[in-house]
């Protein structure tokens, strides 16, 4: 299950019927822009999954619980 | 005077001062002992602090509201612990509290979490330039506890509340109210705690930090938008560590006042319910619109509509829906999804701050209404990348997850890697994946780098805290007997050497800001004298509510 690819196969720009992309152009651009943004996080991903053991890492995480 | 909209009185209110007291989850990496490793890491930790006291007689004002406040319980110190805590009690819920020169706000160990407490400041952006500070000050502490560590015995710090292994820590706010709006809250009108309650748990949209599966018994699920929802089990309780509740009850002013000694004084609420948070959006929203709703119930503008029927079940359905579909039921029967509550609260403000309800009592409301109606108006046209973009923690870290598995199809949410970058997007050393989004530009910055290293080294100027970190930079360090957030304790040098104890009282939150008392601060470099002239110091700093009566 992906839930931000659902949403985003349910925004299609809808266009003003006038021909004009007008904030459906901005909105593609912002998307565009921010999808190569995000790409900055890969790197920071690829760094926490490479040769970490996962389950070990989640075992030492255990906290008391506070507040 | 502003004149209520209703009943045209006219009124006063104290401007929405606020506080934060935020644990952070802390461990060994890669060290798997029984218990685990909160007590060594958090020690570790706290010693790279610098901050007064420098011994600790125990922290025993303002515990409840007893007019004689008692003492914490207090136990015996482990003799193995080895602990730099109490030379006289030992309580695991406050270890070695400092308060720091730097900012005037404070660092202890609450069982076996670092907590950091946020000096009290005035305006929702300070709050988020201060939490930032204080991150920059914990992570300085971590980069150099873990230089004097072995290379596999590196402590993590994550800024979240919840291992994922049923355990759930605090990221407390404290906002000051009257003692009428308090007492209407939880004695008189319920009403008012049901819509207090309905609004905080609709602010999961934007407060959210996101969080893999379920815990506290809750049925399993891949994705909540909060990571505090599974652990609240009542609507309201006094009580913070067990059976948690939404609104949480604890009467305990913080303004050397209990109600008994003085029902005048203003109140504390202690808000336990939001999730710790790191982009600057998500922090801001933990704060404005609560300041906003919070001068809402003051004047008594509730809108009863607007309250769920069952705020438990609606908090978990809508926490478990970052599709954003799920709808609640409202005691009126109406059926809102979570966008759709949360927007209505942000017009019942907007609607009164079309009429200067909030002019003088919320610093930069109409900021705080723009940045609130521009996010939920990207959930509403399902813009995630907007509202990740304006600094909404859960959106982001679903983009990160989401993005993860796209890249390693072998992953899904069942894998113990995706529930690791869920930590890790809170991580505050250099692996920590909000850092990179921040760093790369991808979120936007609601307040600047200057200003945060601004408030590492500097108290709000607006506040209590200005004088606190003063006093305590001026002062002997050895004659800083003890601190609390209205009270200084000195151990000055009396005749024959006696110790003379001066208690220096800062009762008001909004008294003895630099410009009440900077030229006292400069008029004398002896400290006694100094206490001297700012207790005889004829500014007018009583607080009290009682202007709301007209409402």
């Amino acid at each position: 299950m992906r839930f931000l690819q659902r949403f985003n196969d349910n925004q299609q720009p809808q266009g003003n019927g006038d021909g004009d992309p007008g904030s459906d152009g901005l909105l593609l651009q912002l998307r565009s822009e921010g999808d190569s943004l995000l790409a900055a996080g890969d790197e920071a991903i690829r760094r926490a999954l490479a040769g970490s053991n996962s389950e070990a890492f989640l075992r030492t995480s255990r906290q008391q619980g506070g507040e | 005077m502003s004149t209520h909209p209703t009943t045209n009185a006219a009124f006063e209110l104290l401007p929405r001062l606020c506080g934060a007291d935020i644990e952070l989850g802390n461990f060994i990496v890669g060290d798997e002992r029984a218990g685990g490793t909160g007590y060594e890491a958090s020690r570790a930790l706290l010693a790279e602090i610098d901050g007064l006291p420098l011994r600790h007689a125990g922290y025993v004002n303002n515990w409840w509201t007893a007019p004689n406040p008692a003492p914490r319980a207090a136990y015996s110190l482990p003799s193995s612990s080895g602990a730099a805590a109490s030379a006289y009690a030992y309580n695991p819920q406050d270890v070695s509290r400092r308060f720091l020169l730097s900012n005037g706000g404070c660092a202890y160990i609450d069982l076996d979490h670092v907590e950091l407490c946020l000096p009290e400041v005035i305006d929702a952006f300070d709050h988020v330039a201060t939490w930032h500070g204080m991150l920059r000050m914990m992570k300085a502490a971590l980069d150099s506890a873990n230089q004097k560590r072995p290379p596999k015995r590196k402590i993590q710090v994550l800024v979240n509340n919840s291992d994922g292994q049923g355990n759930s820590y605090g990221s407390h706010l404290n906002f000051m109210i009257s003692r009428r709006a308090f007492d209407n809250i939880f004695w008189r009108k319920a009403h008012y705690l049901q819509f207090l309650a309905s609004f905080q748990i609709s602010s999961i949209l934007l407060t959210g930090q996101g969080k893999v599966g379920a815990e506290n018994g809750r049925p399993a699920t891949p994705y909540q938008i909060s990571q505090r929802a599974d652990f609240f089990e009542t609507l309201q309780g006094p009580q913070t560590t067990f059976n948690r509740p939404i609104v949480n009850a604890r009467d305990e002013t913080l303004c050397g006042r209990s109600i008994m000694n003085d029902p005048s004084a203003p109140a504390r609420l202690h808000v336990i319910f939001f999730d710790s948070a790191l982009a600057h959006g998500s922090a801001l929203f933990r704060i404005g619109p609560m300041q906003l709703i919070l001068t809402l119930l003051e004047l008594g503008l509730v809108n009863s509509r607007l309250i769920l029927d069952d705020p438990l079940a609606a908090l978990y359905s809508y926490s478990r829906d970052p599709g954003l579909q799920a709808s609640a039921e409202l005691i009126n029967g109406e059926q809102l999804t979570l966008v759709e509550l949360q927007s209505a609260y942000l017009e019942e403000a907007k609607r009164y701050a079309a009429q200067g309800v909030f002019t003088g009592i919320v610093p930069h409301y109409e900021q705080i209404l723009a940045l609130w109606e521009d996010a939920v108006n990207s959930f509403a046209k399902q813009d995630f990348m907007a509202a990740a973009r304006r600094g909404i923690d859960w959106v982001l870290k679903l983009m990160a997850i989401e993005r993860s598995m796209d890249q390693q199809s072998s992953l899904d949410w069942n894998s113990p890697e995706i529930k690791v970058i869920d930590h890790l997007y809170s991580s505050l050393d250099n692996d920590g994946l909000y850092w990179a989004y921040e760093s790369g530009g991808f979120t936007e910055p609601l307040v600047t780098p200057e200003r945060i290293a601004h408030f590492t080294a500097n108290p709000p100027q607006d506040t209590r805290a200005w004088t606190r970190a003063m006093l305590l930079r001026r002062a002997a360090p050895d004659s800083v007997f003890s601190v609390d957030w209205d009270t200084i304790t000195f151990k000055l040098r009396g005749k024959h050497n006696w110790p003379a104890y001066r208690v220096f009282d800062m009762t008001s939150p909004l008294g003895y800001t630099q410009a009440e008392v900077q030229h006292i601060f400069e008029s004398t470099d002896d400290f006694a004298l100094l206490l001297d002239a700012l207790e005889s110091d004829s500014t007018e700093r009583t607080l009290s509510t009682d202007a709301l009566a007209a409402v």
